[in-house]
């Protein structure tokens, strides 16, 4: 494993989705030196999974890629992907992170991205990136718009067949390659760990993943996804277009019986934006969102869930109970209705998604002494004044990693977590 | 040689923002589609005036797919001038006796890999069926 | 802090013509499916191209300095490489021509692998590589040096509104060095959180949130408090702006209210007065024309609350019913006690009513005096009732809730809380469809309390229900202030709900179309104090970025007019699709006075709508000129360079 050339930098970046990117780019344009650390073997987080995104309704892939590339081209920035932070801690006047590079068994340096070693592989394995709805190879690029292009090999999967190795043109598969230890130095940090989906496995009223044809919002990402699994609109259990589609909101959020009382904030904009795309894909389906209360807060947002209501998505008042396997692939959905009939219900879909919760994806316990909240997310100091301040000296919290946010409300954070880390720089240079 | 030719070329302007790494993304998907496109990579196809499309028809280009960021483009009003300008040349091409169908105005995403290869299949369909530009008959010419 | 040098870019004309060729393998990436000897052999005979090469990876460094040798050796002036897509490797090797002391911009990429071998097989693919290659290099012959626009900067920027974002995004500037100029309309300094009390969801008081940043902003020497200023006059471009701005004592009565607060309240100069703001300066006495120059213009013209029409929900035509505003300033001068009683009245039951003037769907809803419809949601105005019902319900207990509601969107963190907190508290929730708003009526019992609101109950299945109450609280919702003028002066756009727009919400969230100028707070949508605040940091970082830098670089794939071919019919400046980059201007040629076109590359965007419509092809932008894709196309048709190679 190489170690990366610099190992000291004016700001470190933790997380390279779209709250880390824009961060680093705003510390880079004002020629102060930043690493990424990104624990992917890809930046782009989040949002380059996303099919369409909500209120423009742009390509998603097309709103992030110019700031993947921007931030990977830019000189003064350092992309390290495929790391995990070990540690970070203060020392002298400066923090101190301990990093851990993940082995790819393929030399970053001598790759190509030419993906022979993809279509060499014999292995098969479900593509999390496709929701788990399509196949990918043990050696593989993550996806196509991927940065770096960089092979990885995914050494659960692999047979050890030695095809990869034996195509490779400039010799790069390395099946003996360690992880790296290395350390880093910078004056300032930001944490932009993102967030992952609570586990569907944790929800035992929603069939913790076992009731055919209910799937996760994110899978339904990857539907309507232009490069999705199928190129349509399918459910995943039989192949069948669904005619009769139902969002479930607040699965997860909202719920003081997973212990997340709070709302995820983007689940009823996201399930509105599937929403109002499923009802192009399927211009005769029946689509159903049952909600508590609809929270479409940001710009163009209530206009965009007019627009969806007028579009005939129906939106039904009620808090889902529990799901239960209906008849051919059918899910019941047992809830309790606000609406003019009132009392508990029980209606049929063909696919039913879960608008699931947001939980952080990073816990500093045991790497860093960074205080969270009740909610296990990122504290923040001065909530109302300076939004990204974290209880730890020069390090600034921005986008999801401090509560769940959209990618606006992330990438204008990611903005003010960048003038507070340059701010700071800035006020500890002078002091020296 | 004489086949490709037979088969007349397709001109592809690409949008930089957009369909050029669309197509980009085709190819790293190993898609394949026929050979006698040719992209050219434009920061936006508003640049290009009505004579231009004429001209390309007559050095002997079969079909022109503009493959734009519609209404997404990074340069704001550049879509509706583009749409307006591309009304003008169906006209001039009826006049010429050219079919407007030669001409086709698209929006492609960097993603829009599936949206890229019809494109590409519907010209590719339709300048086989036609023929070299001029070879229309005049009563086809202006249909669609 | 580590700089990088940039190397300038030469710029002085190259001879032109002598294109060299360098076709990629990409270890079989490439020729696997394309003959890459006899591609080069083809481009041997392509016009000006004076050799053709081949290496296993263009990319690594043989290949570069194969490029490199060339370029040094006098042998080429021009690079085409044929390799992969440019977007992997056009910066590569542009700072490869760079290294040899090239013009980067000589540079013109061929896309072998993604749009040839990968997707094409059999002497197809060969034969369209060529063709590509041939292309590239007719461009290439063509290809200029140019360098990229650089424009100085006036070290400073100025930031209009002092409320809370104007506030915050001077002192994060002023903080990371930069001269920073502050400019308020009214004498007061706090916006319309110095209208409040306690903020939503953990109670900080406006007063601290107020007193700290002003505080801060006016001990900070690197920047300059105007008071009582409006901005009459706006010209320039980013990096230059000028603008005139006056300061005036206040008229008719403006701001009487506060300023008699103000005295009343025994506060001097600089100290935080509830409700009204702090005053940093006294008002001036006479008029006074301020000429400023700024590199970049934070804006930070905020919102105000929506003002009820009279009549709506019985405003102004019961003295019971308040907007939530004029409530808590109540609230904050009311005596303790078991219940709640304001100006001597006790109130037993309160009812709140949310989305006034807030979520209003056409065809549902009146339209406002403006004849608009805010169709929006405020974001912050369920936050900011329950916090209230909460507030009331805990220190005067015997005061009951009623509280009406569309959909409650207690988003954000620690407002969820909030919402359960008031369950707990006990206020009465009633769910109102929109167009079935609830009514407030005059209580036909002259024994019960005064108004009586009555509504179809979605949360009991639409049963009506009349909740006789003490008073109204209206959770009315945020709209811009009205700054038309002066967004007119600056031509920044204006979206369809009012508020200023961005260029993009994801990409650019705090740009709008004029470079240089940027948005800070509610001024571009609802936000609350944090929200503001964060949007404040996000303006600064990019005001930062230009002062901190001292200049602009810009592209340099502008317009560009050609005087020996231009005759001043002036279509292009019509079809220009940035206001002001072309513009007509007198020049003498021959002894006459005549019209031609001018760019100004630092507004032109580079988008070519001029050069379409030029008769004499006298506008091209540089770089992508027409007669470069007309060559271009000519190669992809020509067999010429096919044949006998």
């Amino acid at each position: 494993m190489a170690t990366p050339k610099k190992l000291s930098f004016d700001a470190l970046v933790l997380g390279g989705g779209i709250a880390g990117l824009e961060a680093a780019l705003n510390l880079a344009e004002q020629d102060f030196s930043v690493v990424v650390v990104e624990q992917d073997a890809s930046i782009g987080g989040k949002m380059i999974r996303l099919s369409k995104v909500f209120p423009t309704l742009d390509c998603s892939s097309c709103i992030t890629t110019p700031k993947m590339a921007a931030a990977a081209h830019h000189p003064q920035i350092t992309i390290l992907t495929y790391c995990e932070l070990q540690t970070l801690k203060r020392q002298n006047g400066g923090l101190v992170a301990g990093i851990v590079q993940k082995p790819r068994y393929v030399d970053a340096e001598k790759c190509i991205g030419c993906r022979q070693c993809e279509y060499q592989c014999p292995v098969l394995v479900p593509d999390a990136e496709q929701g788990g709805l399509a196949a990918r190879k043990a050696a593989y690029i993550p996806f196509s718009n991927a940065i770096p292009q960089t092979a990885l090999i995914d050494t659960a999967n692999c047979i050890l067949c030695g095809r990869c190795a034996k195509i490779c043109p400039t010799q790069a598969v390395d099946y003996f390659e360690q992880p790296g230890e290395f350390t880093l130095t910078a004056g300032a940090a930001v944490i932009a760990t993102g967030f992952e989906m609570i586990p569907l496995k944790d929800k035992v009223q929603y069939g913790q993943g076992q009731i055919p044809n209910v799937i996760t919002a994110l899978q339904m990402e990857r539907l309507l996804a232009p490069h999705g699994p199928y190129n349509r609109v399918l459910r995943p259990y039989d192949g069948m277009e669904p005619d009769n589609i139902a969002f479930i909101q607040c699965a997860g959020s909202r719920d003081q019986s997973l212990g997340l009382g709070y709302c995820s904030r983007v689940c009823c904009m996201y399930a509105v934006k599937e929403a109002m795309l499923l009802s192009g894909a399927l211009p005769l389906a029946d689509i159903t969102v049952y909600y508590m209360d609809i929270r479409a807060f940001g710009k163009g947002y209530e206009q965009f869930y007019q627009t969806a209501q007028a579009m005939g998505v129906n939106f039904v008042k009620g808090k889902v109970a529990y799901l239960d396997p209906g008849e051919n692939g059918a899910v019941k959905v047992r809830y309790e209705s606000q609406d003019a009939a009132g009392g508990v219900q029980v209606a049929e879909h063909d696919l039913v998604v879960l608008s699931l919760g947001l939980v952080p994806a990073w816990d500093p316990q045991g790497r860093c002494v960074l205080s969270t909240a009740g909610d296990k997310f990122i504290k923040t100091v001065k909530p109302k004044t300076s939004p990204t301040l974290t209880d730890l000296e020069g390090v600034f919290v921005a986008g999801a990693a401090a509560g769940p946010k959209d990618i606006v409300d992330s990438i204008v954070e990611a903005g003010a977590a960048a003038m507070e880390a340059s701010r700071y720089l800035t006020s500890v240079s002078s002091k020296q | 040689m004489e086949a490709a030719k037979a088969n007349g070329k397709i001109l592809i302007l690409a949008e930089d923002a957009c369909a050029y790494p669309g197509a980009d993304a085709a190819g790293q998907g190993h898609m394949s589609y026929s050979a006698n496109t040719y992209i050219m990579r434009v920061k936006a196809a508003v640049l290009f005036p009505e004579q231009f499309y004429l001209d390309c028809f007559h050095k002997g280009i079969a079909g022109i797919i503009i493959m734009s960021c519609g209404v997404e483009t990074p340069y704001h009003g550049a879509y509706e001038a583009l749409a307006r300008r591309i009304d003008r040349v169906y006209a001039l091409m009826k006049q010429e006796g050219l079919d407007i169908r030669r001409l086709r105005l698209t929006a492609i995403c960097t993603v829009c890999t599936r949206a890229f290869i019809k494109e590409v299949q519907q010209m590719q369909d339709l300048v086989s069926q036609l023929g070299p530009p001029g070879s229309e008959p005049a009563a086809a010419a202006g249909a669609a | 802090m580590a700089k990088k040098k940039k190397p300038e870019p030469k710029t002085e004309p190259t001879t032109g013509g002598k294109v060299g060729v360098y076709v990629c393998h990409c270890g079989g990436n490439i020729s696997d499916a394309v003959d890459v000897e006899q591609v080069c052999a083809q481009a041997r005979k392509i016009p000006g191209v004076v050799v053709a090469r081949d290496n296993m990876f263009m990319c690594s460094d043989p290949g570069q300095e194969m490029i490199i040798e060339d370029l040094k050796s006098g042998l080429v002036d021009r690079v085409v490489v044929a390799s992969c897509s440019p977007s992997l490797h056009e910066t590569t090797f542009r700072s490869a021509l760079a290294r040899a002391g090239a013009n980067p911009y000589v540079y013109e990429q061929a896309n072998l692998r993604e749009q040839v071998s990968w997707v094409h097989h059999g002497p197809a693919a060969t034969s369209k590589a060529s063709r590509l290659v041939a292309a590239a290099a007719a461009k290439a012959g063509q290809l200029k040096p140019l360098a990229p626009l650089r424009v100085e900067v006036q070290p400073r920027a100025a930031v209009i509104g002092g409320g809370v974002a104007g506030l915050k995004s001077a002192l994060e500037l002023a903080q990371r060095g930069q001269e920073v100029i502050l400019l308020e309309k009214s004498p007061f300094l706090g916006g319309q959180v110095a209208q409040l009390d306690r903020l939503a969801p953990l109670g900080e008081t406006a007063a601290r949130i107020i007193g700290e940043l002003a505080a801060a902003v006016l001990q900070h020497p690197a920047i300059k408090v105007y008071t009582c200023v409006q901005v009459e006059g706006f010209e320039g471009y980013i990096g230059n702006f000028k603008l005139k701005v006056i300061r005036r004592p206040p008229g008719g009565g403006e701001y009487a209210a506060q300023l008699s607060t103000l005295s009343q309240s025994g506060q001097g100069l600089g100290e935080f007065v509830p409700f009204v703001g702090l005053m940093p300066a006294s008002i001036p006495e006479t008029q006074e024309d301020i000429h400023l120059e700024a590199g970049v213009i934070i804006l930070a013209t905020g919102m105000r609350p929506y003002g009820p029409r009279t009549g709506e929900y019985g405003y102004q035509k019961f003295p019971q019913v308040v907007t939530l505003p004029e409530f808590i300033r109540l609230l904050a001068a009311a005596p303790p006690g078991d219940t709640l009683a304001l100006e001597g009245r006790p109130i037993r039951g309160a009812a709140l009513i949310h989305c006034v003037g807030s979520r209003q769907i056409p065809g549902v809803h009146e339209e406002n005096e403006g004849g608009y419809l805010n169709e929006y949601c405020s974001r912050t105005c369920c936050g900011a009732s329950l916090y209230a019902a909460n507030l009331l319900r805990e220190n005067y207990p015997q005061t009951r809730i009623f509280d009406f509601y569309r959909d409650i969107r207690t988003y954000g963190r620690g407002q969820e809380e909030l919402y359960t907190q008031a369950a707990h508290n006990q206020a009465v929730f009633f769910r109102f469809e929109a167009g079935e708003e609830p009514q407030v009526l005059e209580n036909p019992d002259p024994q019960g309390p005064p108004l009586l609101v009555r509504v179809q109950d979605v949360l009991t299945f639409g049963e009506e229900i009349e909740v006789p109450v003490d008073l109204v609280v209206l959770a009315v919702g945020q709209e811009p202030n009205p700054v038309a003028d002066l967004v007119e002066k600056m031509k920044i756009p204006v979206a369809a709900d009012r508020f200023l727009q961005e260029v993009h919400p994801k990409l650019r969230p705090v740009e709008v179309a004029v470079a240089g100028i940027f948005l800070a707070g509610a001024c571009q949508a609802p936000f609350d104090v944090g929200e503001t605040c964060a949007a404040a940091g996000a303006a600064a970082v990019k005001a930062a970025a230009i002062l901190s830098r001292g200049y602009v670089e810009l592209d340099p794939f502008v317009a560009e007019v050609d005087l020996s071919k231009c005759q001043g019919a002036g279509a292009c400046v019509e079809a220009c699709l940035a206001d002001g980059a072309l513009t007509m201007v007198e020049l003498e040629v021959g002894g006459q006075k005549v019209k031609r076109a001018q760019v100004n590359p630092v507004l032109c965007i580079g988008c070519g709508a001029c050069v379409a419509v030029c008769p004499e092809n006298a506008i091209n932008v540089q770089g992508w000129t027409l007669k470069q894709f007309e060559s271009m196309v000519d190669m992809v048709v020509s067999d010429e360079y096919l044949e006998g190679a």
